[in-house]
């Protein structure tokens, strides 16, 4: 009875989406790509990052036409709040102003690089950062517990926050640098990640996101909210990027 | 006559409720069992593989994806002389699902070649479990605590009930239940399961002599810093030292 009334309200979602996205599909989704390793690595073909495949069957399998962009992070940024694309992923969702999908693709965790030979891999164990110099990248909000640490927190200049952030820790002039996902510092796909060990500040996640047009219509919103919720209730993209 | 059919329609169906409540109770409380061994067995093969997480380089391929569930899988018919569960519910389901992205959000720290001690210990692998399993939004909430005093990561600090039973374990170890509980406005079902002191424990929790730092040292150069960075508290293999909370909410049975 009860996996009947479920099959019933699968087939309803089915069609509710269905029906949505029959009177928006005539239309050419533009979707933002921005890089964000090793999720989404424009060193490779677009087609061996997880996160496009995943995306890229979720509008496949609802029939919606889409056209992928590639952007430097703020450029994608800026064409979205133009409206010049619909959609721009993943997006960190630093400026709330953003209007974004109800479901994270995933969770970003904030934490330290450090110089192998001065690794920390508990984080938890605050005492430990005492007198470390840390070096936080411009316009980067710092978790509570990394501040109110004893830690010296000096700012780091530059736009190239992990090359420059490397680089420092490797000659000695900081002990790690901060970095809220340092996923993106520490993965085999970067060059240099064998340069340094990162660990994590567990406990203080934040979301990663879609983010939509400021102009997007209320029914095109709807229906793609009830696309990648359904896609996320299937196979959700943590668990397929994991598995 | 009237009255007395709705005397006996009324008393049906309180009986037929409440015999409801009891059934959901009993299914609640084998899910939210199983859910706990399955977290168990998976930090005692976290325990018993820090020799694998911790070498510098070779195979670790069975730290991941399906080879990882299949370990724990093991450790779980091993220990407790039963088959592992179905995923027939949402929470186990997602718990396995759980374990797989942390152990994969560990990936590079563990395939580390130049680094020895990863920090991947049982007390780290089950916090970021629960933070994992408490942002799917299935009601399933899952912590590693024990009281207060002396707590190493304040994330895990217990809430009131959560001391409270440890007060019981204190006094009568055993698993302790709580089926009509009510946290943020909601039903939930509680449970918790003491995990006795173990000699491994001790390696961090335990006294200088048991740290491994201090092996083949003289006894003037030893250090109460365990690996992990933090003080060791000198607990004995009789001591209390934690157990793992369960909390599911009801709604979840539906």
């Amino acid at each position: 009875m009860k996996n009947m009334s479920l099959s019933i309200s699968n087939i309803l979602k089915f069609f509710l989406i269905f029906s949505l996205s029959l009177s928006v599909n005539s239309t050419t989704l533009k979707v933002g790509l921005v890089e964000y390793p090793p999720h989404l690595d424009f060193k490779n073909t677009l087609n061996k990052s997880k996160l496009f495949q995943y995306t890229n069957a979720v509008f496949n399998k609802h029939g919606l036409k889409v056209e992928f962009i590639k952007f430097p992070y703020r450029r994608g940024l800026l064409e979205l709040k133009k409206s010049n694309i619909d959609l721009l992923l993943p997006y960190d969702n630093i400026d709330k102003s953003v209007k974004v999908l109800s479901n994270p693709l995933f969770y970003s965790v904030p934490g330290l690089c450090f110089k192998k030979e001065k690794f920390i891999p508990i984080l938890s164990a605050l005492h430990r950062l005492k007198g470390l110099k840390i070096a936080v990248p411009p316009g980067v909000p710092v978790i509570n517990v990394l501040k109110n640490s004893e830690a010296i927190l000096v700012d780091m200049q530059g736009s190239d926050i992990i090359n420059r952030g490397i680089a420092l820790t490797q000659v000695g002039r900081i002990d790690a640098f901060y970095h809220p996902s340092p996923l993106k510092v520490y993965h085999s796909g970067n060059e240099r990640y064998k340069e340094v060990a990162c660990s994590y500040f567990h406990g203080y996640e934040t979301g990663v996101f879609i983010a939509t047009s400021p102009t997007m219509s209320e029914k095109q919103l709807t229906l793609l909210n009830n696309v990648f919720k359904q896609a996320h209730n299937e196979l959700s993209y943590e668990y397929y990027f994991a598995r | 006559m009237f009255k007395k059919c709705i005397s006996v329609s009324l008393s049906l169906f309180l009986l037929f409720s409440s015999m409801l409540a009891k059934a959901n109770d009993q299914e609640m409380k084998r899910i939210v069992d199983q859910v706990s061994k399955m977290y168990i067995s998976s930090m005692v093969f976290l325990f018993k593989h820090q020799w694998l997480i911790n070498q510098k380089g070779g195979d670790k391929s069975e730290l991941f994806s399906e080879p990882f569930i299949n370990n724990i899988k093991r450790v779980y018919e091993e220990k407790y002389q039963e088959d592992f569960p179905k995923s027939d519910h949402i929470a186990k389901k997602m718990l396995l699902q759980s374990m797989i992205e942390v152990m994969e959000d560990n990936r590079p720290i563990l395939t580390d070649a130049d680094i020895g001690f990863k920090g991947i210990i049982p007390a780290t692998f089950a916090s970021q479990l629960g933070r994992k399993l408490a942002i799917k939004g299935i009601g399933l909430k899952i912590k590693f605590t024990r009281m207060n005093e002396g707590i190493r990561n304040k994330a895990n600090i217990p809430d009131a009930w959560e001391s409270a039973m440890i007060q019981k374990i204190i006094k009568v170890p055993k698993i302790y239940y709580d089926a009509n509980a009510v946290v943020d406005g909601k039903a939930v079902y509680r449970q918790f399961t003491p995990l006795p002191m173990k000699p491994y424990c001790l390696k961090c929790h335990g006294t200088m002599a048991d740290n491994p730092l201090n092996e083949g040292k003289d006894r003037s150069q030893w250090t109460n810093i365990d690996m992990t960075g933090f003080e060791m508290e000198n607990w004995k293999i009789t001591d209390f030292g934690g157990g793992v909370s369960i909390l599911m909410e009801k709604s979840s049975l539906q």
